[in-house]
């Protein structure tokens, strides 16, 4: 029966890629976590001991760990709305008209999101540094001192979470006004002959259609910043003093610069629950929200 | 004047305003871009000048020319079009994955595409050296395929692919099928043709990932002459950065492309989405 | 339960077989292989390298490959090469790093090998640096890399100073004045990235950091001169206080009209900023109370892989470089100042008067201690202790009292 055969022909290939580069390697860290794995491991295989939850003691009774939780949850709970909102209105307001003019500024407006993080880090390095940067020079014009934008332990938070922000930007951007297109034109004229205003026919028309797009850009940035790590990496390198580490930041750094894999193991399978738990919570979340 | 066209007057008024403004938001959003372009044509020691200056005094392509002559860009670049290209190898399983979970009722298929979503909350440094050990046992560590085979397919792919394609009208595809047409040749000749949108969304992304791939050329190969774009940009980083315009140079030579390829593709995209039932 | 149970066991077994994988690399054989030899070497120097290897390969037909690393990315390129059993065939390593490696078991040792090829014989190269493990040598020193102080002449001529610090105690004062010039104008920096710095003033206020034993204590009263200098500096203002200060810029645009550094700022001075030839120099660094002055011997050795194919190729290649020849070779393409005692001491690099500085400062330097992880460990933990009294004000007491207890004891061998 050919027929029968076909979907799992056709999904096998995609499949197996996938569970051997995405699923395969969450077990083994799985089991890797139970023990006291270093890179002498590798070479000396006879120095690998089971040890149980010993990991999970030791990383919930570290300072280190919770500092990095903290951030990730900060950086989450301020990065995602901001995200949210800036791609919704800027896509709103581009979707304005369909010339040349508002089409070209598309493109404008998507050039974070294509930048490799290493250009990124360049770019912004120069930008934001204290003595010799863009940035403090323009200030400097209007005769405010010197500000410490990556040395601050607050402000290097904002400046980090700034520039995740202005790349994440561009392809929620795209997803927005793709979804745009699928409010019905007829609606708003409708509207208009009612009387509506602009902000009213937005709010009670568009925004309602829209709830998908916002609840799949919601989720899909949720799920990137909880795992954020580039920016904080090549900007500040989780510094000053641990202020922008995150959960990605700390396990690398436990995981490459310390060697510590059966620890790293640990601390990335509780992330991973965390990413998780909190995902489902979002989908139950709309799942009762469509219910009304 | 009358109601009607004061209305219009001031919608009009309305639209140039925003019009004003979100070209200000975009000069604003690319500046970064436009500072490291503008310093790539910098010499040497005006690119460590203060106070910074924005356009370059005297203009040079040296840095451009050292790229390609002196440190290998060239061969960078060509690798990084190849990982690209075998991505998009990748590109065709992934849809095919979609139109599986899109248009066929299968045992299993729950838990697979469950599998699918959850790979999208797995941290990337969980996966480093397992994954690392996996290509090493299939003897393809220092192979550009070893490099692409880890980021080959993607659950958000897959997934959009899917979402698109729940669109196609199955009539069409059971008269194809009553017609005596084969599965794959349903595909290729009826989903494939009307899947023009994601695919060209997919196109872009697929482009964008493989061409600044950074971690996985990095890590898989033990020969220079395989690294990619990215990486060469990274060995600029010596531990005191004293060539901004080289590195500037670099970054350019990076970007640039991806760009042309977007405004090409621009319109195409936003229709992908538009279809896929994004709303 | 059962699923639960078939879950737990494959992936175990999925570890074990990942393990056994690994672990089964080319196992040495009596014969040796042949072909091209592989040197990874940091940065962007391997075109630079090509060039230097290039009459060995002519004259012994022996070709060499060589791959440049990222500087920030070797620790990834160490651990997924150990994990896989691949690496190259001559590796060079940074020697904050020689521990790393060595614990990793990635380089081979050689302590057999020096009777057939005595140009890797630890006493060929200068006292302060170190080559080996405990007593395993599992490396040869390649290029040296010391710290000196850089300083303006020029803007310490106009500010009434006529020659360098050569105390610590000078240094400070020197500072205060010079930040006196102006708003936003400092005497001194220091990186808060340089984690060998307290050490270097701690050695030359004739202190050290590890006890008879050689285990790690930095409770001595030079080590807390040292602090009360490095602390002061900040409390006097005299030194900028973000992290993201660019050392290059800051001197040549005089902010920061002295610091420490090595040969590397120098050649970066030179070529961004001519116009500054005659205003600026380097001097030995200070010393403090009784002490000599002492900085640290960095640098870079070389390893051989511990499972290379081409062990003897690989020796005769490594001892290659470490000819006088090829060291000097080395730095009049690449600007590195050489290990090799004979080669420092060749008339070509002591005619140079700033290298004439270089060499008489690796008389007198110390490598770091060779603790099991400096750059990421205890190196890491002592930057964090001081920027958090000197940044963020916490109490000095009892924040170098918990790193005292954190680290003491710490082995070195």
């Amino acid at each position: 029966m050919k027929r029968k055969l076909t979907p799992y022909l056709f999904v096998s290939p995609a499949m197996l890629l996938l569970v051997t580069f995405g699923i395969f390697p969450i077990f083994l860290a799985a089991a890797v976590s139970l023990t006291n794995m270093n890179i002498s491991g590798f070479v000396r295989p006879q120095n690998i001991k089971f040890i149980g939850l010993e990991n999970y003691v030791t990383l919930f009774s570290d300072k280190d760990f919770w500092q990095a939780l903290w951030n990730t949850g900060g950086f989450a709970l301020f990065g995602v709305p901001a995200i949210v909102v800036l791609s919704l209105a800027v896509a709103l307001l581009l979707n304005r008209r369909g010339n040349w003019f508002f089409q070209a500024l598309r493109s404008f407006y998507f050039i974070p999101a294509i930048t490799a993080i290493v250009a990124v880090s360049l770019i912004w390095g120069y930008l934001y540094n204290t003595q010799f940067g863009f940035f403090n020079y323009l200030l400097s014009l209007v005769g405010v001192p010197q500000v410490q934008w990556l040395s601050d332990p607050l402000l290097a938070k904002f400046s980090v979470a700034l520039v995740a922000i202005w790349r994440g930007t561009g392809l929620n951007i795209i997803i927005f006004l793709a979804a745009l297109q699928g409010v019905p034109k007829e609606y708003l004229e409708a509207a208009s002959m009612d009387g509506a205003g602009e902000w009213r026919k937005t709010y009670s028309i568009t925004l309602p259609l829209l709830r998908f797009a916002i609840f799949f850009v919601s989720v899909t940035t949720t799920i990137s910043w909880l795992q954020f790590f580039d920016e904080p990496f090549v900007l500040t390198d989780g510094g000053p003093l641990g202020a922008t580490t995150s959960m990605s930041i700390f396990l690398y750094k436990e995981g490459f610069r310390l060697n510590q894999f059966g620890y790293a193991a640990a601390g990335s399978l509780v992330l991973f629950a965390i990413i998780a738990v909190i995902t489902v919570i979002q989908l139950r979340l709309r799942r009762a929200d469509d219910e009304y | 004047m009358s109601t009607d066209t004061r209305n219009r007057a001031r919608t009009r008024a309305l639209t140039i305003t925003i019009g004003v403004g979100l070209a200000i938001g975009a000069i604003i959003t690319a500046f970064p871009f436009i500072w490291m372009i503008t310093s790539s044509f910098k010499p040497q020691s005006e690119s460590i000048d203060y106070p910074p200056t924005i356009l370059p005094q005297t203009p040079t392509i040296e840095y451009y020319l050292t790229l390609f002559t002196e440190l290998d860009f060239g061969r960078y670049l060509v690798n990084t079009v190849i990982v690209v290209l075998i991505s998009y190898v990748g590109l065709m399983l992934m849809a095919m994955a979609g139109y599986a979970f899109a248009k066929f009722d299968f045992r299993g298929k729950g838990w697979m595409f469950f599998l699918v979503l959850a790979t999208l909350m797995i941290p990337v440094q969980v996966t480093m050296i397992p994954t690392y050990l996996i290509i090493n046992s299939l003897h393809l560590t220092n192979t550009l395929v070893g490099i692409a085979l880890p980021t080959l397919v993607s659950g958000f792919s897959i997934f959009l692919f899917r979402q698109f394609m729940t669109t196609i009208p199955t009539e069409m595809l059971e008269a194809a099928r009553l017609d005596g047409a084969g599965e794959f040749r349903t595909f290729w000749q009826i989903v494939l043709p009307m899947s023009k949108p994601i695919l060209a969304v997919q196109v872009v992304l697929t482009f964008i990932a493989g061409w600044n791939s950074f971690l996985w050329p990095l890590i898989l190969s033990s020969d220079q002459k395989l690294y990619t774009l990215s990486v060469g940009l990274n060995l600029l980083n010596q531990q005191l950065a004293v060539n901004p315009s080289l590195q500037m140079a670099g970054a350019s030579v990076m970007v640039v492309p991806i760009l042309i390829v977007f405004i090409i593709f621009q319109r195409y995209v936003i229709q992908g989405f538009a279809l896929s039932g994004l709303k | 339960m059962k699923r639960i149970l078939t879950r737990a066991v494959a992936p175990l077994a999925v570890l074990g077989l990942a393990v056994g994988l690994a672990g089964c690399s080319d196992a040495g054989s009596g014969e040796e292989a042949t072909g091209p030899l592989t040197v990874w070497v940091m940065g962007d120097s391997a075109t630079n390298f090509e060039q230097l290897v290039a009459p060995y390969t002519e004259s012994s037909g022996q070709k060499v490959e060589v791959v440049a690393i990222p500087w920030d990315s070797i620790d990834e390129k160490l651990t997924t090469a150990v994990a896989s059993g691949k690496g190259p065939d001559l590796i060079q390593v940074g020697l904050s790093k020689l521990r790393t490696f060595a614990d990793a078991g990635a380089l081979l040792e050689l302590n057999d090998e020096i009777a057939d090829h005595p140009g890797l014989d630890p006493a060929n190269f200068p006292a302060g640096v170190t080559s080996s493990v405990g007593d395993s040598q599992v490396s040869v020193p390649w290029v040296a890399d010391t710290r000196v102080l850089f300083y303006r002449s020029d803007i310490l001529a106009e500010a009434g100073i006529d020659a360098p610090p050569a105390t610590w105690e000078e240094l400070r004062d020197d500072a205060k004045v010079l930040t006196q010039r102006g708003e936003g104008q400092y005497g001194y920096y220091i990186p808060q990235w340089d984690s060998p710095l307290p050490l270097e003033m701690t050695w030359s206020y004739g202190g050290q950091v590890v006890d008879g034993d050689g285990n790690i204590d930095f409770d001595t009263p030079e080590f807390n001169d040292a602090l009360d200098t490095y602390l002061g500096l900040y409390s006097d203002g005299s030194v900028p206080v973000n992290s993201d200060f660019d050392q290059t810029q800051g001197f040549i645009s005089g902010i920061t009209p002295m610091l420490m550094s090595g040969p590397y700022l120098a050649s970066g001075i030179s070529s961004s900023a001519p116009e500054l030839d005659g205003k600026w120099s380097v001097t030995t660094i200070p010393s403090g109370g009784d002490g000599k002055a002492t900085s640290l011997f960095a640098g870079s050795n070389m390893g051989v892989w511990f499972n290379t194919d081409q062990k003897s190729a690989s020796l005769d290649l490594l001892e290659f470089i470490s000819s006088a020849e090829a060291q000097l070779d080395w730095y009049s393409i690449n600007g590195e100042l050489p290990a090799l005692s004979a080669a420092l001491q060749d008339p070509s690099l002591t005619s140079d008067p700033l290298v004439a500085v270089y060499t008489k400062q690796l008389e007198s330097s110390n490598s770091l201690p060779l603790v099991a992880n400096w750059d990421g460990g205890t190196g890491a933990d002592l930057l964090a202790a001081l920027n958090a009294i000197a940044l963020t004000g916490a109490d000095r007491d009892s924040t170098m009292q918990a790193f005292f207890d954190a680290t003491a004891g710490t082995p070195t061998n």
